[in-house]
C-alpha cells in the first residue's frame, strides 16, 4: 500500500445547478506511484480539474473513494486533512486570481507555514529561512517579499504562486493549467521551472491541461479525459505517437502548428 | 494606394510613462492579412485600438492613421461610428464581454446591420441567419434566439464573428480572438475564419501572442516589441529566417513541438536581453 500515492476508485462527482443534474466525473479508477508526473487533458468541462481537486482533497466525492499513501481521505474531516494540505499543493491557472492582492509576496509564501492545521509537519521550520530557499528556487530575488503581487508580471505571478506551493514542502505539485494564462515566451521559463523542480525536489507532478504540447514536455504519464471519464491513458509518447481513440486523434490534430511554408500540414488556406 | 496606411504611430497614456507606441510604421492592402505578435505590453491592442478610433481621450496621439482614405486621428465621433461595424470591425478575446448579455444574439447581429445598411428588421433576420450559418453554426435559427450565456465559448467567439463580417468589411480586426477557446474549438473557429475572410475577400489585421496561430492566418507578420515593430515579413520566411534576435527567441520558444519532452526549454534570454531602456 505504501508503495502507490494516490489512487482512486470509481470516483464520481454530480454538481447541482438550476434543478438540472451536471455530472462532472463518472467513475473513475485512478493509480499513482510516487514521483510519478501524469499529465490530464481534455476539454473544458471534460472533468479534469473536477478530478486533481478531489485528489487534493478541495471537494468530495458523489461516491467513489480517494486513497493518499493509503490513507482513505474521501471521508475525512477537514480537521484531520492537515497532512493532505502539506503533502499535496496546487498552482492555479490566473496567478492574478490565486494571489491575494492585499497581501505581501513573504506573507503569501509563508501562510501555508502558519496553518494550524500544517503545524506537525512543520514544526521548527523557520519561516524566514524557507521564504529565502523557496524564492531562490523560483529564481526570484530575496527583495520581491516586500512588495505586492501587482508589481510583477504574469510570469512573476506564477512563480510566485509556485514558491507558495513549495513552502510547506509538499510531495505532491498539482498544477492547473499553470501556463495558459501566460504569454509564450514566459511559458517557456515557467515550464524550465516546473522541470527543474521536479527532478530536483523529487516531486510527484499532475498536470492539468487543454494543451497537449504541454503536458507531453512536462509528464510521462497521461490520462485524456472526456465527458466526466478517463478515455485513454498510458506512456505519453505512446499516447502521443500511436492515439487510440478518435477524440485524442482530434485533440492532437487541433495543435496549432507555426507553417513556415506553402503546402504544410495544418495548412487550411 | 493601400488600405490601412499607419505612419510613425506614437501613443502614450499619463506623463511619466515610456510611450505605448513608439514611431509604428505599417500598412496593409485590401484583402491582406497580417499578424501581430508580441508579448503582453508591447503595443500590439494599442496599435488595433488605434486603428479603430478607440483610444481613450486622455491618450496622447500623434502620427498618421490612413484607413480607406479617412484619417482615423483626426475623425469625430460621430464620423468614426460610421466607419466601425462598417469599413472596419473588431473581434475582441472575450466573447462574453463583447457581446451584450441581455439581448438575443440575432438581435445584436442585425442591429450592425440595421444601423449601416438600414435594413429592414424581417430582411436583417434572414440575412442574420444566413450569415451565423456561414461561419459554421449549426442550427442558426436557435442561436439566433439564444442569450450569450446559453452558448458556449466556441459558439460565442462564432456570432461575434458573424457580427463582425456582416456588413462586408473592408478590414477585420483580431484582438487574440481565440485566446480563450479550447485547442479544438480554437482550430474550428480559425479554419472557419479563413473561410469567412476567403469568401469576403476582407483584409485582417490579427493579433496573437501564439505564433502558430497567427501563421495558420496571415501572410504578413510584424513582430512588436517595446512599442515598436522590430521585424515584420512573410509567415514563411519570418519564421523560417527570423533576424531579429528577440524574434528568434520568440520563434525557438514557440517551438515547443521540437522539443525533447523534459529537456529546457530555449527562452527568449538565449537570444535577446532587453536594454537598459527598460
Amino acid at each position: 500500500m505504501s508503495e502507490e500515492l494516490f489512487r482512486a476508485e470509481k470516483l464520481t462527482r454530480r454538481y447541482h445547478n438550476a434543478g438540472r443534474e451536471v455530472v462532472a466525473l463518472s467513475e473513475v479508477d485512478l493509480q499513482l506511484a510516487p514521483g510519478a508526473r501524469l499529465g490530464i487533458v481534455g476539454e473544458s468541462g471534460s472533468g479534469k480539474s473536477t478530478l486533481v481537486r478531489l485528489l487534493a482533497g478541495l471537494d468530495r466525492p458523489t461516491s467513489g473513494r480517494v486513497w493518499f499513501k493509503g490513507a482513505d481521505i474521501t471521508a475525512l474531516p477537514e480537521r484531520r486533512r492537515g497532512f493532505l494540505r502539506s503533502s499535496v499543493q496546487m498552482v492555479f491557472q490566473d496567478p492574478r486570481s490565486s494571489l491575494n492582492p492585499r497581501m505581501r509576496v513573504g506573507d503569501i509564501i509563508t501562510e501555508p507555514l502558519r496553518s494550524r492545521l500544517l503545524r506537525p509537519q512543520l514544526v521548527g521550520v523557520d519561516h524566514r529561512t524557507r521564504l529565502t530557499e523557496v524564492l531562490a528556487a523560483v529564481d526570484l530575488d530575496a527583495d520581491a517579499a516586500d512588495r505586492y503581487p501587482h508589481e510583477f508580471s504574469g510570469g512573476q505571478r506564477q512563480r510566485i504562486a509556485i514558491a507558495r506551493a513549495l513552502a510547506p514542502k509538499p510531495e505532491v505539485l498539482i498544477a492547473d493549467e499553470p501556463v495558459s494564462a501566460l504569454d509564450v515566451s514566459v511559458r517557456a521559463q515557467v515550464l524550465n521551472l516546473l522541470t527543474d523542480l521536479v527532478a530536483g525536489q523529487g516531486l510527484s507532478l499532475i498536470v492539468v491541461s487543454h494543451d497537449l504540447l504541454v503536458v507531453r514536455h512536462l509528464c510521462d504519464e497521461l490520462a485524456v479525459m472526456r465527458a466526466g471519464r478517463i478515455i485513454e491513458s498510458g506512456p505519453t509518447d505512446q499516447v502521443y505517437l500511436q492515439p487510440k481513440t478518435e477524440y485524442t486523434a482530434a485533440l492532437l490534430a487541433a495543435i496549432p502548428r507555426i507553417r513556415t511554408g506553402p503546402g504544410e500540414t495544418g495548412d487550411s488556406r | 494606394m493601400s488600405l490601412l496606411d499607419v505612419c510613425d504611430l506614437s501613443v502614450t497614456f499619463g506623463r511619466r510613462h515610456r510611450p505605448a507606441l513608439d514611431g509604428v510604421c505599417f500598412s496593409l492592402d485590401a484583402g491582406c492579412r497580417l499578424g501581430v505578435i508580441g508579448e503582453s505590453g508591447s503595443g500590439k491592442t494599442v496599435t488595433a485600438l488605434a486603428v479603430m478610433g478607440l483610444l481613450p481621450e486622455y491618450a496622447r496621439v500623434s502620427g498618421k492613421v490612413e484607413l480607406a482614405g479617412h484619417q482615423i486621428t483626426h475623425l469625430s465621433e460621430a464620423g468614426l461610428a460610421r466607419l466601425r461595424g462598417d469599413v472596419v470591425t473588431m473581434v475582441f478575446q472575450e466573447p462574453m464581454t463583447a457581446l451584450d448579455p441581455t439581448m438575443r444574439v440575432g438581435r445584436q447581429v442585425a442591429e450592425v446591420l440595421r444601423l449601416h445598411a438600414g435594413t429592414e428588421s424581417g430582411p436583417a433576420r434572414a440575412a442574420v441567419i444566413n450569415m451565423l450559418g456561414e461561419v459554421g453554426l449549426e442550427d442558426p435559427e436557435r442561436v439566433a434566439d439564444a442569450y450569450p450565456h446559453q452558448l458556449s465559448g466556441g459558439q460565442r467567439q462564432r456570432v461575434s464573428l458573424a457580427m463582425a463580417l456582416i456588413n462586408a468589411p473592408d478590414l477585420v480586426i483580431c484582438d487574440e480572438p481565440t485566446t480563450a477557446l479550447d485547442v479544438t474549438v480554437q482550430a474550428t473557429v480559425l479554419a472557419k475564419l479563413n473561410d469567412v475572410l476567403d469568401a469576403s475577400g476582407a483584409a485582417c489585421l490579427f493579433i496573437s501572442h501564439d505564433l502558430a496561430v497567427v501563421s495558420q492566418v496571415c501572410d504578413q507578420v510584424a513582430v512588436m516589441l517595446d512599442g515598436r515593430i522590430v521585424e515584420t515579413g512573410s509567415v514563411a520566411e519570418l519564421f523560417a529566417r527570423p533576424q531579429h534576435p528577440y524574434t528568434q527567441g520568440l520563434v525557438a520558444t514557440a517551438r515547443l513541438d521540437q522539443t525533447i519532452p523534459g529537456q529546457r526549454l530555449p527562452v527568449v534570454e538565449d537570444f535577446y536581453r532587453p536594454g537598459v531602456s527598460r
